[in-house]
């Protein structure tokens, strides 16, 4: 007995397709399927397509986007804090 | 509201106020059906759901605001302190009016998806209105924190709000002058960031946003950050190294706001942090 583990390849054929249909990802004013509706059109069952969304939301940036996302705030955090307290000198170079 | 008793929304309403509250609306479950998928419906949850009570609070000051470190809004930006007034309200319900009172919970039922949309519910119970950014926010409270509890007792619903807070004033004059808004400016969809939009006839337009990025700017330290490193380090041959990624701040930090704590954290926060409808309604000295 082991936990449910998705085939690689099965994740590879389908990733985009789930990916698209499924509202882990909003789209604009358009809510997504359920893992049910999406197994129903894609043929698959529930719990695969559960399994691929899961994997895929983690999937789609590496690493770099994690630390860009550091970079980002910093910035970000310290221009608002030298317009908001008038502090210009607190601006990142 | 037949087995209610008379006055019994304003009653439960009140309660919420004192329990901590700073707004707090209702939504017919029912509502929920035309705009959230199968599974994140009140009813999925508790069949025969006739409401969902939303409340909405514990909002950053604006000395989180204007912190220099991103990691104090990190920190404090938490969902904590409004989850305790709506595990209150369940208990209130069920001991006081003898309905079925589910607390949704703060986590998710699957990957990344919640149980039910916090958001959407506090749209429906007409509590705010969906920003050009995402978040939704009061009219007169701006960006706050939500909490929701479904229930089989049937309260008074609220309507949605007509006039939302976005896009504020003088969103619309730089919209005017530079046809871009702060929230787009500051995380643009075209430049590395999340968002797209426009405003048309006074109404913010989203037109693109790229969740998948936009959860590496509000997780960045918390679960997917997590498993990122942890992907890498197994990945990783040399025993230094790997030691490096895991002894790291990333790592440490990511831990830091795992495990110390128990409920939904936001991580980023630049589209609200520049946005005039989100805060900054009372001016500071």
């Amino acid at each position: 007995m082991s936990v449910f583990k998705l085939d690689p390849e099965v994740y590879k054929r389908y990733k985009d397709e789930v990916l698209k249909l499924c509202n882990s990802f909003q789209k604009i004013d358009q809510p997504g399927l359920s893992d049910k509706q999406i197994a129903e059109r894609l043929g698959l069952d529930e719990r695969t397509v559960t399994e691929i969304r899961c994997v895929a939301e983690r999937d789609c940036y590496s690493l770099d986007e994690w630390e860009k996302a550091i970079e980002f705030k910093r910035k970000a955090t310290l221009e608002w804090s030298a317009l908001a307290l008038k502090r210009p000198d607190l601006k990142p170079e | 509201m037949a087995d209610l008793p008379s006055g019994a929304t304003t009653q439960l309403k009140t309660f919420a106020l004192k329990s901590g509250a700073t707004v707090c609306g209702v939504a017919d479950a029912a509502a929920f059906n035309a705009r959230a998928p199968e599974k994140q419906r009140p009813d999925d949850l508790l069949p025969g759901a006739r409401s969902v009570v939303v409340v909405g609070g514990a909002q950053p000051r604006e000395g989180d605001w204007a912190a220099t470190s991103p990691w104090v809004m990190q920190t404090m930006g938490t969902t904590e302190r409004i989850q305790g007034v709506g595990r209150r309200l369940a208990q209130y319900i069920e001991s006081e009016f003898g309905y079925y009172a589910l607390y949704v919970p703060p986590g998710t039922a699957s990957g990344d998806t919640p149980f039910l949309s916090l958001m959407l519910a506090a749209e429906l119970a007409g509590l705010g209105s969906k920003s050009l950014a995402g978040p939704v926010l009061n009219r007169d409270h701006g960006f706050m924190y939500w909490s929701a509890v479904i229930t089989t007792a049937p309260f008074e619903a609220d309507a949605a709000e007509e006039n939302p807070a976005c896009p504020a004033p003088a969103c619309r004059e730089m919209w005017d002058r530079d046809r871009t808004t702060p929230c787009l400016a500051t995380c643009p969809g075209d430049n590395g960031g999340c968002l797209s939009g426009k405003l048309e006839n006074g109404r913010a337009v989203r037109t693109f946003y790229d969740a998948a990025r936009c959860n590496t700017r509000v997780h960045t330290h918390w679960v997917g950050g997590f498993q990122k490193v942890l992907e890498e380090t197994l990945n990783e041959p040399d025993r230094d190294k790997r030691k490096m990624l895991l002894y790291g701040d990333f790592f440490t930090r990511s831990l830091w706001a795992i495990t110390y704590s128990s409920t939904n954290i936001a991580q980023c926060f630049e589209c609200m942090r520049v946005c005039p409808a989100a805060h900054g309604l009372k001016e500071m000295k």
